[in-house]
């Protein structure tokens, strides 16, 4: 191989590269602009706060003289909150049709009506209440009807303490008068009748006293962790089809500027052009990966570790470079299809995008179907991707990340050298063309 | 199948004299059915400009294509100073300048320069004043930093040839030089194919246009379907299969029936060499003194205007109709 070929192969691709608006939307636009409109759109800068949800009430209790109604409930609703945060904004209706008609138009994500005789009922018998389920926006549709739940869930607890509490009071009372004194449970482990009763009334409008303790590891919730996982979805997305154009054009755009045969005829081999030209893509795809974190992390807000003195986030760079070659190699095999420049960009920017999509790089894998998910599971580029998301986002462990590198250096190598006979063949095609 | 040869320094079944830069031995080539060269042979002195000339479609560029190292013979040899032509080390002793001007709009003019010596194994500090210097040549030393998108078609093949000289190559494939090239800058191509030889390089010269072989070739290869149908000098060429003399005559006005013309103006030609093209008549005879006023008042007698009339020596394209039987330039 000659070095000064292969240099001078690579400053060229570069600056025509550089040089060609095309390139430049394909390689710092697009990704940037995926990244922004998920940033802010639909990783807003909200996400990971406690969600306020905007509720109507319709109160048919008005005038209620009960301690408990519907008035209450509607003060109940506008104190609620969670980690600091207000849960509902309260929207008071006269009747259920313009509620209704709020909820149905997206307004509002949900509603209550409050019937006549709700205090009454709440205080001697059960009372009815009507929960409306809707949706404001696509992040609430998904939680809202879980809020609502949850909110009458905690609501029944309370309002059945309260009974429970004040049912106890007068039992106290009455037991001192008509009950024997020292009375005891067997069954119960000889507690007092008045502890037995307590309990067994607790236990009737509460068997489960549950404790919810907040443990998430903040990777994944936090919107920085979350923006982190999306920008190493732009990296492999706009590496899959800009790694394909790399290799899939790498002969037929000298075929068709009509410098091959000049190249052909000069000492450089075949080998210098494929190696010159892989390199400089690899160095594009470099810089290309490098504007995205940096995106990723300053606009967006995205957290991304690095710690030179880590080797699993040296680990993570090496696999981004085996994950470019495996894909260069994958353009390689496309040239045999794809005969015009033309024609290969198109079919490497939808075949790009396509496996982005479908394979679990920029849509998680969880949101897949079943066959996605088993796309996802048997790509190689997203074992790469993954593996670098778990370094440089979550922090695994060079122990951890070794699996996959390993797969994936098996991948790359198998899918370069099958790309050098394509390249090869797809050259010997040209120059007798 | 036939197996290629290649040859080899000091292989005693080479004939290889100090003389020869290039020696090509009974190469073949096709692609599918159509055969593009046939059995062509024939040898390269060092520092001769070698000519071949041809119509379209004759095998020339798949010939160069082939000394060039591009293109593998399917038979024959093709040897570089007794090297074989498609290792990398002889490719670098060869220039080759395609037909099209065929650049990186992209890049500068010098940008392309050193590109192209990159590939022939040139760096350090001194390749970019090499490649001004050639630019200078040129005359493109003032547009060297701009895009080559902004060239003209003629500077672009300026720029090509001057690529074609990075390597200092010792021996010149030039197809087609000066196509589409007007009258002016092909005379200054010329010149500088010529300066060239002067500096001893040894030039291979495709082209169909006969006058530039016959200007500038000190041997031609007359090419048709893929075969060498005559070799020698311009004169030698002339002298061998020309005829005695031409006839040119220029019509006022074309002829109402070219194909009648043509035959009553036959019996007067040499082998009956008569043709027709653009308001011109061209006549092969033996003696002109004597038919010249026949054909006249032939024409006259047809009705046909004459404006004017020559007679001249044969060119190489007269040569090439003698041996094809079609012109160079169909038209």
């Amino acid at each position: 191989m000659m070095w000064s070929a292969i240099k001078a192969f690579i400053v060229k691709e570069l600056k025509l590269t550089f040089r060609s608006k095309a390139s430049i939307f394909w390689i710092i636009a697009w990704p940037a602009i995926w990244l922004l409109m998920t940033a802010y759109v639909f990783v807003p800068p909200a996400t990971g706060q406690p969600m306020t949800l905007k509720v109507g009430v319709v109160n048919y209790d008005v005038g209620s003289t009960s301690p408990f109604n519907g008035t209450t409930l509607i003060q109940i609703l506008n104190e609620s909150e969670y980690k600091g945060a207000k849960l509902f904004q309260v929207k008071v209706y006269e009747n259920e049709t313009p509620m209704l008609e709020d909820i149905r138009r997206g307004r509002l994500d949900g509603g209550f009506t409050i019937p006549e005789g709700f205090g009454e009922n709440i205080i001697f018998g059960q009372a009815r209440l009507k929960v409306y389920v809707g949706a404001r926006s696509l992040q609430s549709a998904q939680i809202a009807e879980s809020i609502l739940r949850g909110f009458i869930q905690g609501l029944n607890n309370g309002i059945s303490m309260r009974k429970v509490n004040e049912t106890l009071r007068y039992i106290e009372i009455y037991s001192e008068k008509y009950m024997p004194k020292n009375l005891t449970i067997p069954v119960a482990g000889n507690r007092s009748w008045l502890d037995f009763m307590r309990d067994w009334m607790i236990g009737l409008a509460s068997p489960i006293n549950v404790s919810f303790q907040d443990v998430k590891p903040k990777a994944f919730v936090e919107r920085s962790s979350i923006l982190g996982w999306y920008t190493f979805g732009a990296i492999g997305m706009s590496l899959l089809y800009s790694g394909l154009i790399i290799g899939s054009t790498m002969a037929v755009r000298e075929k068709e500027a009509g410098t091959l045969r000049r190249i052909l005829a000069s000492p450089a081999t075949s080998t210098d052009m494929l190696v010159g030209k892989t390199l400089s893509g690899l160095i594009t795809l470099g810089i290309m990966s490098a504007i995205i974190v940096i995106l990723g992390v300053y606009p967006c807000g995205a957290k991304i570790i690095w710690n030179p003195m880590n080797p699993a986030h040296w680990l993570a760079i090496i696999l981004l470079i085996l994950v470019s070659i495996m894909v260069i190699g994958i353009g390689m095999i496309l040239s045999l299809i794809a005969r015009t420049t033309e024609s290969a960009s198109n079919l490497s920017v939808v075949l790009g995008l396509m496996l982005a999509f479908i394979a679990g790089i920029w849509f998680p894998k969880s949101w897949l179907p079943t066959w996605m998910k088993f796309l996802a599971d048997i790509f190689p580029a997203t074992w790469a991707i993954d593996g670098m998301r778990s370094a440089l986002v979550y922090g695994a462990t060079a122990a951890e990340l070794m699996p996959t590198f390993l797969k994936v250096l098996a991948a790359a190598t198998i899918s370069y050298l099958i790309g050098i006979i394509a390249y090869k063949k797809t050259l010997r095609r040209y120059v007798v063309a | 199948m036939l197996k290629v040869k290649y040859g080899v320094a000091g292989d005693p079944s080479i004939e290889m004299g100090v003389d020869v830069c290039l020696m090509v031995r009974d190469v073949s080539k096709r692609f599918g059915d159509r055969v593009a060269v046939d059995g062509v042979s024939f040898k390269v002195h060092r520092g001769e400009i070698y000519g071949l000339l041809g119509p379209n479609g004759a095998g020339k560029t798949t010939l160069l294509s082939m000394i060039a190292g591009i293109l593998e013979p399917d038979s024959g040899e093709i040897s570089i100073d007794g090297l074989n032509a498609l290792d990398p080390k002889t490719r670098g002793r060869v220039g080759y300048c395609p037909q099209e001007p065929i650049v990186y709009d992209n890049l500068t003019g010098l940008e392309n320069m050193m590109f192209y010596a990159g590939l022939h194994g040139l760096s350090g500090g001194h390749v970019k004043q090499r490649c001004r210097e050639l630019l200078d040549q040129m005359g493109l030393g003032e547009y060297a930093s701009r895009k080559v998108k902004t060239y003209s078609g003629g500077m672009k093949k300026r720029l090509s040839f001057a690529i074609t000289l990075i390597g200092e190559p010792e021996l010149l494939l030039l197809d087609e030089p000066t196509t589409g090239m007007d009258p002016r800058i092909r005379r200054s191509v010329w010149e500088s194919i010529l300066r060239l030889k002067e500096e001893g390089k040894t030039i291979i010269l495709a082209t169909h246009y006969m006058e530039e072989a016959d200007e500038l070739s000190d041997r031609v290869a007359i090419m048709d379907l893929g075969k060498v149908v005559a070799e020698g000098s311009p004169e030698d060429l002339k002298n061998r299969y020309g005829p005695k003399a031409v006839i040119d005559v220029e019509l006022s006005k074309p002829a109402t029936d070219p194909e009648a013309m043509i035959e009553e103006v036959k019996p007067y030609a040499s082998e009956g060499r008569v043709m027709c093209r653009n308001g011109e008549l061209r006549v092969h005879v033996d003696d002109p003194d004597i038919v010249a006023p026949k054909i006249v008042s032939e024409l006259v007698r047809m009705g046909v205007g004459l404006k004017t009339l020559k007679i001249t020596t044969p060119t190489l394209e007269d040569v090439f109709l003698r041996l094809t039987g079609r012109r160079l330039i169909e038209g």
